[in-house]
């Protein structure tokens, strides 16, 4: 019993382990395929992987007013989110069930605590930015996903993220199938930080959230949060190729339709100004609403 | 029961200490807290006992007064007994500080307050829990008016006490009409009344009115944001931790004893009042800068989430009439229990930065936790807790909220319920978010970061006795938050819940609210992040390459600590984002020399006055005060008026009496 439970656990962190291999690569490919629609060459999609192992490398600057939590919040989103990432309907066998789709959620929010609260902890305006900024979208998104989890177990009768997975031959296309599955895209890009709501490649103080937060992060650290941001972003594209597409392909091609899409919408883009994004943020909680009335 | 008595004994010496002499009064100071820390353990381990179905109950009967503890109360009581114990070990240090300042009054009068809960939870009947509601609301009122030289401190107390009291007219009214259906005092027999239509409405209504009142619900929650950071800091815990608790307990006892037909209103506005309660609690602490007063609303939102757990459980047993509902009353508790611990927590590390620095406003502190770590270490599990994160006991209570509505979704299968959910998921959402900025903010700014004023140089940490109840309740948090089931188990017992409900199983919570089973399993999760989190450190910190210090680049000036983000700056994107609730008042002044741009003085006043207080008492109380001025008119002072009112009034009943006759 305890065995068997140990090597489920074990099966679920390689698969945690995996995607983090691999994040890095969906990253480069989202890059490419921008550079591609806006008629570049871009990067190779290698690129992530080399920047994550420059920062490695490099020495960590510290200034002198951190503290511990400077140190321990890059450790907490990475292993937080590899933790989430383990959570995931598993696809290289074993099963293990510790939490569902709330404490999928809220492991993020506990990444989420962690960076806000180190953006302070450097006393520079900056930080603090970036932490504001980064507490206020939360507020708007996390309604939002809230009630995505209520449309998805209206429709499923689970809360687990296993339960609410559908099987691939059976369609979801009903009018309340495509209001989530738009509304969730929408709050993917907002929890990831990409283009409508912040921009990933800006280091202008006047509209970067994500950045500002770990403007003072060098080194390993660094490198623990971009991985840790790429692994999250290959998370939600899971959750929505696994929930919202279920096309009967293979799981890595619903997640480059997905990668795509979000290429898409930042090619088509601009980010919006920061007090718009709640407008944006209701757009996708109405969406949301009529979805759970129509279920 | 007679370990009750004698806990009452115990806290009955606390109070004698009272009469200590003068030069003794460090010593009463520590006899009287000890003697609360026993009261207070034995308060707690007997209720525990009773619980666990170890220790049998005997009331006790004195005439018509009945002295008795079932396990509805039982849980309560092991809330007071565990917040007792460690705010009354806090109180060793802290209450110390008052030395000259009436502190054998103050610790008298702690005495008096828990002793007080105690045995409004024991009272079991309608006479004996009057009274000792009265007395706790009166020790209460002392306790925070105990620095009555301060005007604002004087101010808030009255308020409370006012507030109180039109709960306590409320309650008693409730009480009443219950009485008056059943012809009994005692709570046994109010069980078996006859309360029906016109009157069980009213009954419900007042019940409500009051003890939402003293849990402090929106729109009847002015008093708490002001009480609370009047009183020392020690008693804020007490009164935030277990007396907002004590109101639940007074609701439950009637909604689950003496009111047995629910309406499907009332459960709607039992859960829509405590949904509104959570959002705007959160939303206000987010824009408050006096430490204390983010705590208290803090409570106004948690109260806010307790209420509309139970107000879930009720709408489920309306709408299913089956025992699903139990999830709500069960979330209620869980999260009435951890908010005492965390809520305890808080205020004794707001305490400490008080009595660390002298200040309370945030605007002033930044890099506290160099000059205080221990305190900031507890405070950062406090604040996890009150984020409701994962691993510490406010998520559990979370998730099983959470669960609640999900059950309430997939069971109530009509179209209104259904949009009833959709309200609590949005609410929910937000509180969860906003609480979690609040905190982060809360700690971030207080803790992090460079001082933003000259008293953090003079800061210093608490004492053992402080550091010491600080270190049990963060220990708590997480222990609960990590092995929940011991605690779900004990609180199920108390609702009679159902065998075939698996809550808590093996160290897991398992609940099948939505037709599948779902589990949270915080040891798992405890483990899995403990291992990574070993991992990764090691990588961090065997990084061969030297870890450096410099000064961070500030676009080619030197950075100071003033360029850091305020606490109000922080919640700048929230309090644009939620104006039309907030409506903030700004102004902004400056004094323009012969420069127009530089070394002018600005001057920049934000004030985010309460909603509820401007809009509903503020018009109601200069109705009442201009009432009162023409009411005035009948006082002249000149005894022959009054003598022509007697007459008056005289031929009025004899005119009466003659119609009637």
């Amino acid at each position: 019993m305890m065995n068997e439970m140990l090597m489920n656990l074990l099966y679920c962190l390689g698969q945690a382990v995996i995607l983090l291999l691999l994040a890095p690569l969906v990253s480069g490919i989202v890059k490419k395929l921008k550079a591609f629609m806006q008629n570049r060459v871009g990067s190779s999609i290698f690129q992530e992987y080399f920047d994550i192992y420059k920062w490695w490398r490099k020495p960590t600057m510290l200034t002198p007013h951190t503290s511990i939590v400077f140190i321990a919040a890059p450790c907490v989103y990475f292993i937080t989110t590899l933790a989430a990432a383990s959570m995931l309907p598993n696809f290289i066998g074993g099963k293990v069930n510790f939490g569902d789709v709330f404490v999928f959620v809220y492991l993020f929010a506990l990444g989420r605590f962690f960076m806000a609260i180190s953006s302070m902890d450097a006393a520079t305006a900056f930080g603090g930015m970036g932490g504001s900024r980064e507490v206020y979208i939360a507020a708007f998104v996390e309604p939002v996903i809230m009630l995505g989890i209520l449309s998805n177990m209206l429709h499923t009768g689970s809360t687990s993220i296993a339960g609410m997975v559908l099987n691939p031959n059976e369609l979801n296309l009903t009018v309340a199938g495509v209001l989530t599955g738009i509304a969730f895209f929408l709050v993917l890009l907002a929890e990831n930080g990409r283009i409508p709501v912040d921009n990933p490649d800006t280091h202008l103080e006047l509209t970067m959230v994500h950045e500002c937060m770990t403007l003072e992060y060098s080194g390993r650290l660094l490198s623990l949060i971009h991985w840790a941001s790429q692994l999250k972003l290959l998370v939600f594209l899971l959750v929505f190729s696994m929930l919202y597409l279920p096309l009967n392909i293979p799981l890595v091609a619903k997640v480059l339709i997905g990668a795509a899409g979000v290429a898409v919408v930042e090619t088509l883009n601009n980010k919006m100004r920061l007090f718009k994004v709640r407008i944006y943020l209701a757009a996708a909680g109405i969406m949301m609403l009529l979805a759970v009335v129509a279920r | 029961m007679e370990m009750f008595l004698a806990a009452v004994l115990c806290y009955g010496i606390g109070i004698l200490t009272v009469f200590a002499p003068h030069h003794m009064q460090i010593m009463a100071h520590y006899v009287a807290n000890v003697a609360a820390v026993l009261g207070s353990g034995l308060v707690f381990f007997n209720s525990w006992a009773i619980i666990a179905g170890d220790a049998p109950v005997k009331a006790l009967r004195w005439g018509n007064y009945v002295l008795t503890c079932d396990n509805w109360s039982a849980v309560f009581l092991m809330i007071t007994g565990l917040a007792g114990i460690i705010a009354s070990i806090y109180a060793l240090g802290y209450a110390e500080s008052y030395e000259g300042k009436r502190l054998r009054i103050l610790n008298g009068l702690w005495n008096m307050f828990i002793a007080s809960m105690v045995l409004v939870l024991l009272a079991g009947d309608a006479l004996s829990f009057l009274l000792f509601w009265e007395i706790m609301a009166v020790a209460s009122f002392l306790l925070v008016n105990h620095e009555a030289e301060k005007r604002t401190t004087w101010n808030a107390a009255y308020q409370y006490l006012v507030m109180t009291s039109i709960g306590t007219a409320a309650i008693m009214i409730a009480f009443f009409l219950t009485c008056t259906h059943s012809d009994s005092f005692a709570f046994a027999d109010m069980a078996a009344n006859t309360l029906k239509g016109g009157w069980l409405h009213a009954t419900f209504a007042a019940a409500f009115i009051g003890f939402a009142l003293k849990a402090g619900l929106v729109p009847l929650h002015v008093w708490l944001p002001n009480a609370h950071p009047a009183a020392p800091s020690h008693v804020s815990a007490l009164m935030s931790g277990v007396m907002l608790k004590i109101a639940l307990y007074g609701f439950g006892r009637f909604m689950l004893d003496f009111l047995s037909e629910w309406n499907y209103w009332w459960a709607v506005i039992v859960m829509v009042v405590g949904l509104v309660s959570a959002f705007l609690g959160v939303l206000y602490a987010q824009m408050e800068v006096d430490i204390k007063r983010v705590l208290a609303y803090s409570s106004v939102e948690n109260m806010g989430i307790i209420f509309a757990a139970f107000g879930c459980g009720m709408l489920l047993k309306v709408v299913t009439d089956s025992n699903w509902c139990q999830i709500g009353f069960l979330a209620a508790l869980m999260h009435a229990f951890n908010h005492s611990i965390m809520k305890v927590l808080m205020f004794m590390s707001a305490g400490s930065i008080m009595h660390g620095t002298g200040s309370k406003n945030l605007e002033l502190f930044g890099g506290l936790a160099k000059k205080m770590p221990y305190t900031a270490l507890f405070t950062f599990v406090g604040a996890m807790g009150l984020a409701a994160l994962p691993l510490t006991n406010g998520f559990v209570g979370e998730w099983m909220v959470l669960q609640g509505f999900i059950t309430l979704a997939h069971n109530g299968l009509t179209q209104d319920v259904r949009l009833l959910t959709v309200l609590a998921f949005v609410l929910m959402g937000l509180t969860g978010a906003l609480a979690l900025g609040c905190f982060v903010r809360y700690f971030g700014i207080t803790f992090l970061g460079a001082a933003r004023s000259r008293i953090i140089e003079h800061a210093h940490e608490s004492d053992v006795f402080m550091l010491t109840a600080m270190g049990i309740s963060s220990v708590l948090v997480l222990l609960v938050g990590v092995f929940p089931a011991y605690v779900i188990e004990l609180l199920c017992k108390a609702i009679n819940m159902s065998d075939y409900m698996v809550l808590g199983v093996g160290g897991q919570l398992v609940w099948s609210g939505s037709g599948t089973f779902v589990t949270y399993n915080p040891i798992i999760i405890f483990g899995m992040l403990g291992v990574l989190g070993v991992a990764v450190l090691c990588f961090v910190v065997k990084q061969n390459v030297c870890i450096q210090k410099d000064v961070v680049w500030n676009c080619g000036t030197y950075p100071t600590a003033r360029q850091q983000y305020s606490a109000t700056g922080f919640s700048k994107p929230v309090r644009r984002a939620f104006d039309y609730l907030l409506k903030p008042k700004r102004e902004r002044t400056f004094t323009q020399n012969d420069h127009s741009y530089f070394g002018r003085k600005l001057f920049y006043k934000l004030e985010i006055p309460d909603m509820i207080s401007e809009k509903l008492y503020q018009p109601f109380n200069k109705y009442f005060v201009s009432a009162s001025a023409f009411l005035r008119r009948l006082q002249q002072g000149s005894v022959r008026l009054y003598v022509s009112y007697v007459m008056v009034a005289m031929v009025i009943v004899l005119v009466w009496g003659a119609m009637y006759k």
